[in-house]
């Protein structure tokens, strides 16, 4: 939940962003946006309500490493003239132009007219969430329509990226400095504004999966040791049954160790078959999880040689004790059981 | 053991300069038994079921062992064919000393040199007879196809050839009875050691079985038949007669 400060924050703005890129070393672009939550896009009979708009500028292309597929990105002319161009993303040029070009084509956004210049270039899914259903405008002509939209319906963000992983630090220290300053914030007093790396984003995520790794793996361990149980008590109820059998073998021959070795055998074999099983279940589940979820799933081909050696192995450690004990059988006694 | 040319029959070297000393003589019978004691603790109590045996079986011999229940004759029986070791005394088998064997090498006897014949058939029951046959040669390590073409051989030998493939419960007693046989003798053991052969079986079948035993033996197999029938004893060569854990009698009927 965010604080009743961070409510009432004073927006960032475009002077902000040409603060930081006059006077930030460690930066090597740093791109200001907008954006709009949803926006409608006609062209002729066809609409999409979907799309997000964004308001960027020439530094985009290069600071998120995002390029226009064919046509051309927002130039300085752009920005200047705050002309009405566009440059839609895969998702929007496949809803307006099934079937045609939409390079120089004349489409509406929330009732006003641009022209398309370029094509993004396809980005593909992040959490499910296509990274293609936008369309790019230039910042200044974000501004002459939607002046003043309040947040969190329209948001502004500066984008900047350092020269290289190395300066991720001190572009953050840099960036915060000069915040500080354009927004005349006294020394003492704490930021009214935020400064995240991608870093800290990929360590949240690697917290979330690490925590869930972890406990799925304690379920697991709760799982085989229960299976494993189960299967040593099959195994003892077989070697119970099988007790004449036994005597059988060890009368014509057997030594302990062939009937030891049989017996783990059989006990492999179980849990081998239960290995093969979960791995199908398994891959059943994480191609249903790609499909239907938005989180990405497969499974890698060390988890299936880790998987069939811990059931093969569960397999050795619960059978053991059971084959043991019918190598030991007395074959006297073993073969007058009934 | 090569060098028993040396010993007396006290089993004490006699030699005059004692170079070499031989504590036991090889026996030259098949089979030796040498004051065989077993003894069992039955809490406080020792119960002894053998008092002291002692007796040769040789080559090619047809014996009956016969006493009632609880002479020690199964116990005796158990002795011969290698399932349990003497509490005290000596235990020959074709030239080996059983008696202080481990349960690995009495496996590795049992599976060489005794073929056993049990009372109930004692089968595989979700085996072939085949596979039955073939049981003692998988543990004596034999590749499949010699196995398999042993197991035919031995099968063929008590006429089942026909029903190689059929399991203990498509066969009638005699034939089960038969496919125990055939197990018994596949490995070419130095005896064949069967125990009350026929006492699950009806009287026509039983004298089936026991023609069978009689051909064996006049092809050179060693038997040893165990026992409480004396008409089942009759037709051996030979019959030992056990009571209270003694040999009674050792006669030769023939």
């Amino acid at each position: 939940m965010p604080k009743a400060e961070e409510l009432h924050r004073k927006e960032l703005t475009i002077a902000d962003a040409d603060a930081i890129r006059r006077e930030a070393a460690s930066l090597a672009g740093v791109s200001p946006i907008h954006r709009l939550i949803s926006a409608t896009l006609r062209y002729e009979d066809k609409q999409t309500d979907t799309p997000v708009l964004i308001g960027a500028t020439p530094y985009y292309e290069f600071v998120h490493s995002q390029y226009v597929d064919h046509g051309r990105w927002i130039s300085d002319g752009d920005m200047e003239a705050r002309s009405n161009i566009c440059i839609p993303g895969v998702d929007v040029a496949h809803a307006l132009f099934p079937y045609e070009d939409p390079l120089d084509k004349d489409i509406k956004i929330n009732g006003n007219t641009y022209r398309v210049v370029g094509l993004m270039e396809p980005l593909g899914n992040f959490f499910g969430q296509s990274r293609d259903n936008t369309v790019f405008i230039p910042i200044t002509t974000y501004d002459k329509y939607y002046p003043d939209l309040p947040s969190p319906e329209s948001a502004f963000f500066i984008i900047a990226r350092p020269i290289s992983r190395a300066y991720v630090k001190s572009a953050m220290d840099e960036v915060t400095e000069i915040l500080r300053r354009q927004r005349r914030v006294r020394p003492g007093d704490t930021d009214n504004f935020a400064v995240t790396s991608q870093d800290s984003l990929l360590d949240i995520y690697n917290q979330l999966t690490g925590a869930t790794a972890l406990v799925l793996t304690a379920v697991s361990f709760v799982a085989l040791m229960i299976g494993g149980i189960g299967v040593m008590n099959i195994m003892l109820v077989s070697v119970t049954e099988r007790t004449r059998e036994i005597g059988i073998r060890k009368a014509v021959g057997a030594t302990r160790g062939n009937i030891l070795s049989q017996f783990l055998v059989e006990a492999v074999c179980l849990t081998a078959i239960g290995g093969v099983a979960g791995l199908i279940v398994g891959e059943v589940a994480s191609l249903l999880v790609n499909k239907y979820s938005p989180l990405p799933a497969f499974v890698p081909l060390w988890a299936i040689a880790i998987g069939l050696g811990i059931s093969a192995a569960v397999g050795i450690i619960f059978g053991l004790w059971p084959a043991w004990k019918a190598a030991r059988l007395d074959p006297i006694e073993a073969l007058r059981y009934e | 053991m090569s060098d028993a040319t040396l010993a007396t029959p006290t089993g004490a070297s006699a030699l005059e300069h004692g170079e070499v000393l031989v504590r036991d003589a090889v026996p030259a019978a098949l089979i030796s038994m040498r004051d065989i004691w077993k003894t069992y603790q039955m809490g406080s109590e020792e119960v002894h079921a053998l008092h002291g045996v002692s007796f040769d079986v040789q080559k090619g011999e047809y014996v009956a062992i016969i006493g009632p229940s609880g002479s020690g004759k199964s116990t005796l029986m158990n002795l011969i064919g290698c399932l349990d070791t003497p509490s005290k005394g000596e235990y020959w088998i074709n030239g080996k000393n059983v008696s202080e064997m481990d349960d690995d090498e009495l496996a590795r006897i049992r599976n060489k040199e005794v073929g056993f014949v049990f009372q109930t058939f004692n089968l595989l029951a979700r085996a072939t007879a085949l596979h039955n046959v073939e049981l003692p040669l998988i543990y004596a390590g034999m590749s499949s196809t010699e196995r398999h073409e042993k197991a035919k051989q031995s099968l063929a030998a008590v006429e089942l050839t026909d029903r190689m493939m059929h399991k203990p419960n498509e066969l009638s007693g005699g034939q089960r009875q038969r496919v125990a046989i055939a197990r018994a003798l596949v490995n070419h053991p130095s005896i064949l050691l069967a125990d009350e052969p026929t006492g699950a079986l009806d009287t026509h079948t039983s004298y089936e079985i026991m023609n069978l035993f009689e051909k064996l033996h006049s092809e050179g197999n060693t038997i040893i038949v165990v026992t409480h029938e004396p008409d089942i004893a009759a037709r051996a060569y030979r019959v030992i007669s056990i009571r209270d854990g003694m040999i009674e009698k050792d006669e030769r009927l023939r």
